[in-house]
């Protein structure tokens, strides 16, 4: 029992990293050649912000930062700037988790959104800066419009499929502290 | 510690806060080495890729195909109307066929009067397309042959029919086509009938422009656009496309290519070109003109050397090269 619990943590990263394989595995089947069409969500944004919002100990900034570099580069794009602007907003809600705990829903969401468009305009900024070539801000724009509506489906998957909640007053973690 | 909260206790934290300072750092680190000495970052980029996808082919193909079949599904559900409509068009074919076999003959006996050679150089590599770009902001497509096979970047990628890409990113087992139409390529084409010469830029759409064309009232709708070959960068008179007019009354170039099923790719042997020796470049150095005869013959015959895959024997043109041996394996 009690070891049940305290594998926990790793069962999530283990998870976390198998869900990010098969996300950009689904990215790079290459079905869509045929460009002009609107950009899909960003799934592993959405997947990385609702465990940190929701458990921040589950998820540790190094994991992130790795998986997140490693789909950087795996999908050409700038390597590293998107890696470390994912870290950020994890420290972001991750500072703020106790604030964000006692959210409703909708403000946990109106929050997760404006995180990710802080995230767009400082990755376009960056990007201007640099002088690196960047698509239009209109298709980042939808890219994360989507993601941000997808978030509530990934919340509840994450709730239905892997039990994954936000901790319950008193709930204690694996060596007995209160969560 | 009255109250408790879920964040990590008082003296883990500035610990923590210090090795998220040293992964941030790390991070924007790589970004910025990206940014000033891209061709090696982007050596390793493709390393890591060919390190890792080639491993997922085994997945990747039996996923495309069973999409592919539920797309397929939908158009069982009208297959009466597409029965019909398909015999139609066979009767049509029928009478194309028994005029391109009678052109066929008609053209092999005036090759032959002419003892025509078509140009031996132009062989090519058949490659299978393993996974897309991933993005949407980008077009291109992985190829499961690579360096191992001689492939090259900058040589010229086509379907059966039409010219798909560049080659663009070399790995042992992988390599990758920037598509023109990604919002990178660039394309020196002419336009058949008039001879007008134009770019070809692509724009994120499948009708990419014509942009930088001579004059625009010489080319008309259904003009056959190819590849004309300036700059060294494509051979040319490989087909591109057709001129269309776009809705925005600009000249765009419907693309001769079957975009929406590509799965194998010709790659163009092209010896001739000047080798691009960064792996994220799209356009080489001008071509120089061979050395004229007057040289002896040794220094000749090593004006076009035979170059390694790596590129790193290739003429620099007086342009410092970057790829520095030795480099390839660290990032």
């Amino acid at each position: 029992m009690v070891d049940g619990i305290r594998d926990r943590a790793w069962i999530y990263q283990l998870i976390y990293v198998c869900l990010a394989l098969l996300i950009v595995f689904m990215q790079l089947v290459p079905l869509r050649n045929v460009p002009g069409r609107l950009p899909g969500p960003d799934l592993l944004l959405a997947l990385t912000l609702a465990w940190v919002m929701r458990r921040p100990d589950y998820l540790p900034v190094g994991l992130v930062g790795m998986v997140v570099l490693a789909q950087d580069l795996i999908l050409m794009r700038p390597p590293g700037l998107w890696a470390a602007l994912v870290v950020v907003a994890c420290e972001f809600l991750r500072s703020r988790a106790a604030l964000t705990r006692e959210l409703t829903f909708l403000m946990e969401w109106l929050v997760v959104s404006l995180v990710m468009l802080g995230m767009l305009s400082a990755y376009q900024l960056i990007c201007a800066i640099a002088f690196v070539p960047q698509p239009s801000f209109g298709l980042a724009l939808v890219q994360v419009l989507w993601s941000a509506a997808i978030f509530p489906l990934v919340v509840g998957a994450s709730q239905v499929g892997l039990g994954l909640h936000k901790p319950a007053m008193g709930e204690v973690d694996d060596r007995g502290r209160r969560l | 510690m009255a109250k408790t909260r879920t964040g990590p206790e008082d003296y883990a934290r500035p610990l923590r806060r210090f090795l998220v300072g040293i992964l941030l750092m790390f991070l924007v680190g790589i970004f910025f080495l990206w940014r000033i000495d891209s061709p090696r970052v982007e050596r390793f980029r493709a390393a890591i890729v060919d390190a890792v996808v080639p491993n997922l082919d085994w997945a990747l193909l039996p996923v495309a195909k069973a999409a592919a079949m539920i797309d397929d599904y939908q158009s069982y559900t009208r297959i009466y109307e597409q029965n019909q409509e398909l015999k139609r068009e066979l009767q049509q074919m029928k009478a194309w066929k028994e005029a391109a076999l009678q052109l066929e003959q008609k053209n092999a006996r005036l090759l032959d009067l002419n003892q025509v050679r078509l140009d031996p150089r132009l062989t090519h590599v058949t490659g299978v397309v393993m996974a897309d770009s991933g993005s949407p902001f980008r077009q291109s497509v992985l190829l499961n042959v690579g360096a191992r096979d001689g492939i090259r970047d900058g040589w010229a990628t086509m379907d059966g029919i039409g010219l798909v890409g560049r080659i663009s990113g070399v790995g042992e087992r992988t390599s990758r086509v920037i598509l023109i139409t990604d919002s990178n390529s660039r394309v020196p084409v002419t336009v058949q009938p008039s001879g007008q010469k134009a770019l070809l830029a692509g724009d994120n759409s499948s009708l990419p422009p014509l942009e930088f064309l001579e004059d625009s009232d010489l080319v008309q709708p259904g003009d056959r656009v190819v590849t004309s070959g300036d700059g060294g960068v494509l051979p040319a008179g490989l087909l591109v496309g057709q001129v269309a007019l776009g809705t925005d009354r600009r000249l765009r170039v419907v693309l001769s290519a079957d975009y929406a099923r590509l799965e194998f790719l010709r790659v163009l042997r092209s010896h001739e070109l000047v080798p691009i020796t960064d792996p994220g470049r799209l356009v080489a150095p001008p071509l120089v003109i061979p050395a004229p005869p007057v040289v002896d013959a040794e220094t000749s015959s090593a004006a076009v050397p035979e170059v390694a895959p790596d590129g790193s024997d290739a003429p620099t043109e007086g342009q410092p090269d970057p790829a520095v041996e030795g480099g390839d394996a660290d990032g």
